[in-house]
């Protein structure tokens, strides 16, 4: 092949960041400096992409994993009960089951790597991998992943809306109550209270 | 060689002080953002020069220690109408304000020239608690629940979010007596979770402010109606420039302070006014935020009484102000947005009845009660309100609580009046100093 | 070989940061003088001796802080912004790298100076730091979907995700008279990656500095140095993607980029003065309800615009 020496001391330097930075994801105390150090071990693979000549997934990493970080550590700071922004904690739980899964899963990839035919014909020298990226996203793929990409925006919604007190109808430790259907009217969609008392607790309508 | 080469341009450099303001210290101030050569800073931080300006009470000489020795050396202290802290007897004290500025640009030039000594630290360099944590990562700790480093409570929240539920750490901190985003002297005890306030408690009344000696002498005898509503304006011009700094508005604050400097009859505001407009300081930064009750806005009084729709003037009660046709301003809303309008509109008018009571050359006459623009004196001096805050603030974002803050005169009337300064004109004192 | 394709990019990139840094100090000197500042020394010297005087000063320490984030934010802050400059191409042949995905790779810049201004913040230790890292958060995810929406529309035209082919595509029409909308909104988001003026809530005067206000010395001269920095590199990028970049009759291509760099930074530092903080509230409200849908108009903009 035709690189030069210094693609494969790169290559080394990225793998080792990438690798101790990963590492260190389990050995810090605290859930930011936790999501920063995965985003440090993702931008060293995006470079690693970027040599790969795989240029626009390598770049997108950066900015996907950036954003995603930065909005993982903020969300995590304010739903934990801890929120270890902060003050410390212990960030591993579940020792033995971790330790297992990961020696399986590592075991797993590095017989896949080792024991894998890969595909040995080269690419033609004019090929250009945006655009051939481009097509594949959204040429005969593209159904798969914008349904992909429009479930995750609704789960992301759905959680903020679930864990808010913000309801549609005011604030839910007020007991949000639908407005009338006529100005000043009853709350609409919801039954009378004398009809709760006489009616028993089941209701066909 | 290169060292002194360094030192020599740093020298030069604008004086970054930071003042920490006792009793009556803030009209310096007013005067030190018009000087050349003079860089005011909000963080200690960001400062070569501690200035202490005024008196400051016994009880806060622990935080002004503590404050003291935040600043990163070379750093020097200089004691403008104050009494040095016992360990540092030997400070340079100026009372004059002519010779102030030429004083912190001598004491910068001698620090950075190395003719001076950083001062002194005069506290431990030690946290308030002892270690108490767990783990080697600097802060310790263990469980999902974390440790108590330094032996203080952990960051758990124990009360819901009072908004939307998402709940960031709460985070109790004292702020105060001198940061100088706060009205100086004001002191509280701050919940937060995020920059949303959750509980303010305030612990320190801010300092009682100073009027000018007219309004003293109003309730003695007949005082010029002109002067006394000049001198109405000033203040509430000084409280603008004070809240334009804040938000941003660097230019506009000189703006008001150099009219308020200047004000005389024929002075407008009708400029300052479009240019407010304009720029969207009413919609970007005072939007409506911290609304008065009616009952809070009596208790302040003043202008925050009349943004609130309380018709309370006491000049109305003058018969002389009878006579220039007086009636009081007032607006709705009652929140930052009115009072803004409200001050702004109440200097508009102050001047409007400052140049035709001097036209008539008319003198007040009650002397009873006088209207202060801090509010009503009649049998008591205004008192102060700082405690209102309390419930005012939480709810608001760090943001929209100073801007509420910056927006309410709180504090009470001081039994002495101002000290005039003395009458250099703005104009000499720039062009000198330049 | 090696220098022209190692030396002169790095230096090419270097000489830019530093010229840049200095000049974004006088040119806000110079209009802060000329809207009433007190006069003191020129404006020319004032940048340097407060450079000169932050080096004496010692740089101080807090309370527990993440030492490591702490000290290495700013002089991450100052990496992005040489590395978005890297990018911007100076005339056809001269460009320090010229990635074919250049573009995407701004955007990474864009949302890694999220991070790292964040890290900066939350690295002290300190209230009034971290509020203006957790409000630089809310205002970093909401200008980052703008810029993303209106740098698609500049590259459609070019057909390329590269500033060199977004340049030349320029050739009959720049981008500001084709997509009219794109430049206001890309301005603010410049504003808002380099917290300058009304969008300034990471390091506000009502927090004291923000995120800046418990550093002293050196760490705030890199600081300091990076956001200027980072406004010549913002200028740089909106200079190649709407004001046509080298093109421009009689004079040479680099110096086309100086002159339209210099506007775009005088338009961005005369904002910065003459317009009010924002508040946090509004600005994210304004960010998510009035400028995203504008974005999504400039987009389809662009693209009817490409499909014609």
């Amino acid at each position: 092949m035709d690189y030069p020496l210094t693609v494969d001391i790169a290559f080394l330097l990225l793998a080792i960041l990438a690798v101790v930075s990963g590492w260190r994801v389990f050995c810090t105390d605290s859930m930011v400096r936790a999501s920063f150090f995965l985003l440090v071990s993702f931008i060293a693979v995006g470079v690693i992409m970027i040599l790969l000549a795989a240029e626009y997934l390598g770049v997108a990493m950066f900015f996907m994993m950036a954003v995603e970080m930065m909005v993982m550590a903020t969300f995590m700071v304010m739903f934990m009960m801890n929120p270890a922004g902060l003050n410390p904690m212990m960030m591993v739980h579940q020792h033995k089951f971790s330790i297992a899964a990961g020696v399986v899963i590592f075991v797993l990839l590095a017989g896949v790597a080792l024991l894998a035919e890969f595909p040995t014909n080269p690419l033609p020298a004019d090929l250009d991998p945006v655009t051939s990226l481009g097509n594949e996203l959204l040429g005969d793929s593209m159904l798969i992943f914008e349904s992909a990409g429009i479930v995750l925006l609704t789960t992301m919604i759905g959680v903020v809306v679930l864990s808010s007190h913000r309801g549609r109808y005011g604030g839910a430790h007020e007991g949000s109550m639908p407005p009338g259907l006529v100005p000043g009217g009853d709350p609409a969609g919801m039954p009378k209270e004398d009809e709760e008392e006489g009616g028993g607790h089941h209701h066909c309508h | 060689m290169a060292v002194s080469w360094l030192s020599r341009l740093a020298a030069r450099a604008r004086v970054p002080v930071f003042p920490a303001l006792g009793m009556h210290g803030d009209t310096i101030l007013h005067r030190l953002a018009l000087t050349p050569g003079i860089e005011l800073v909000d963080s200690p931080r960001h400062a070569s020069i501690l200035l202490v300006a005024g008196g400051v009470p016994p009880d806060l000489h622990e935080a002004l220690r503590r404050l003291h020795d935040q600043l990163p050396a070379p750093f020097a202290t200089l004691w403008y109408r104050s009494a040095p802290l016992s360990e540092l007897a030997g400070d340079l004290r100026v009372d004059d304000p002519e010779a102030l500025p030429e004083a912190l640009k001598r004491l910068h030039r001698e620090l950075m020239s190395g003719r001076r000594d950083s001062s002194p630290r005069l506290l431990p360099d030690e946290p308030p608690n002892p270690w108490e944590g767990l783990g080697d990562d600097g802060h310790g700790g263990e469980g999902m629940m974390g440790g108590v480093p330094y032996g203080r409570p952990m960051a758990m929240n124990m009360h819901d979010d009072i908004r939307d539920g998402l709940t960031l750490d709460s985070l109790t901190v004292t702020l105060g007596p001198f940061l100088p985003v706060l009205p100086p002297g004001l002191g509280a005890k701050v919940t937060l979770q995020g920059d949303l306030v959750q509980s303010w408690v305030t612990q320190l009344a801010p300092y009682p402010i100073a009027l000018e000696n007219v309004f003293h002498e109003a309730l003695q005898r007949p005082v010029p109606i002109a002067e006394l509503e000049l001198a109405r304006a000033r203040h509430h011009l000084q409280r603008l420039a004070f809240s334009l700094r804040l938000s941003g508005l660097e230019h506009l604050a000189l703006v008001a302070l150099r009219l308020s400097r200047g004000l005389n009859v024929e002075s407008r505001v009708g400029r300052l006014h479009r240019w407010l407009t304009r720029c969207g300081f009413f919609r970007l930064t005072a939007a409506g935020r911290g609304r008065l009750e009616a009952g809070q806005a009596r208790r302040v009084g003043g202008i925050a009484a009349r943004a609130a729709g309380l018709e309370e003037d006491l000049r109305s009660r003058d018969a002389a102000y009878r006579r220039l046709g007086f009636t009081p301003i007032v607006q709705r809303g009652g929140d930052t947005n009115a009072r803004w309008r409200q001050t702004l509109a109440e200097i508009d008018h102050s001047l409007q009845l400052a140049c035709r009571a001097e036209q008539e050359d008319l003198y007040s006459e009650m002397t009873e009660a006088v209207e202060t623009p801090r509010g009503p004196w009649d049998d008591y001096r205004p008192e102060d309100a700082s405690d209102i805050l309390e419930d005012l603030l939480p709810g608001l974002e760090w943001d929209e609580a100073l801007t509420t803050i910056a927006s309410l005169d709180l504090a009470g009337v001081s039994e002495w009046p101002l000290e005039p300064l003395s009458e250099t004109s703005l104009k000499d004192d720039e062009e000198r100093q330049a | 070989m090696i220098v022209s394709e190692l030396l002169l990019p790095v230096f090419v990139v270097l000489a830019t940061l530093a010229v840049g840094a200095y000049l974004v100090g006088v040119i806000d000197g110079a209009i802060g003088a000329a809207l009433g500042a007190p006069r003191g020394q020129s404006a020319w010297l004032a940048p340097l001796t407060q450079g000169a005087w932050l080096l004496t000063q010692q740089a101080n320490t807090t309370e527990a802080p993440d030492w490591r984030a702490w000290r290495l934010a700013p002089a991450l802050y100052l990496a992005l912004a040489a590395t978005g400059l890297a990018v911007v191409p100076w005339s056809p042949t001269l460009i320090p790298t010229d990635l074919t995905t250049s573009v995407v790779l701004w955007g990474s810049v864009e949302a890694l100076a999220t991070v790292v201004i964040f890290l900066h913040g939350w690295s002290a230790n300190t209230l009034l730091a971290l509020i203006g890292a957790y409000r630089y958060v809310a205002l970093g995810l909401s200008y980052i979907l703008i810029s993303m929406f209106v740098l698609i529309g500049v590259a459609l035209p070019a057909e390329s995700l590269q500033f060199s082919q977004v340049v030349a595509s320029q050739a009959e029409m720049w981008n500001v008279i084709r997509q009219p909308l794109g430049l206001p909104l890309f301005l603010i988001v410049g504003l808002g990656m380099t917290f300058w003026g009304p969008f300034n809530l990471a390091d506000s005067r009502d927090l004291a500095g923000g995120t800046a206000s418990a550093v002293s010395g050196p760490p705030r001269l890199v600081w300091n140095l990076a956001r200027a920095a980072m406004l010549v590199a913002f200028s740089g990028v909106a200079a190649s993607a709407f004001l046509g970049g080298w093109l421009g009759p009689w004079l040479p291509g680099p110096l086309w980029m100086v002159i339209k760099m210099l506007v775009v930074l005088a338009v961005l530092l005369l904002i910065g003065r003459l317009v009010p903080r924002v508040q946090p509230e509004r600005c994210v409200t304004l960010m998510w309800v009035v400028l995203l849908p504008l974005s999504f108009i400039d987009l389809i903009w662009a693209g009817m615009e490409a499909l014609l």
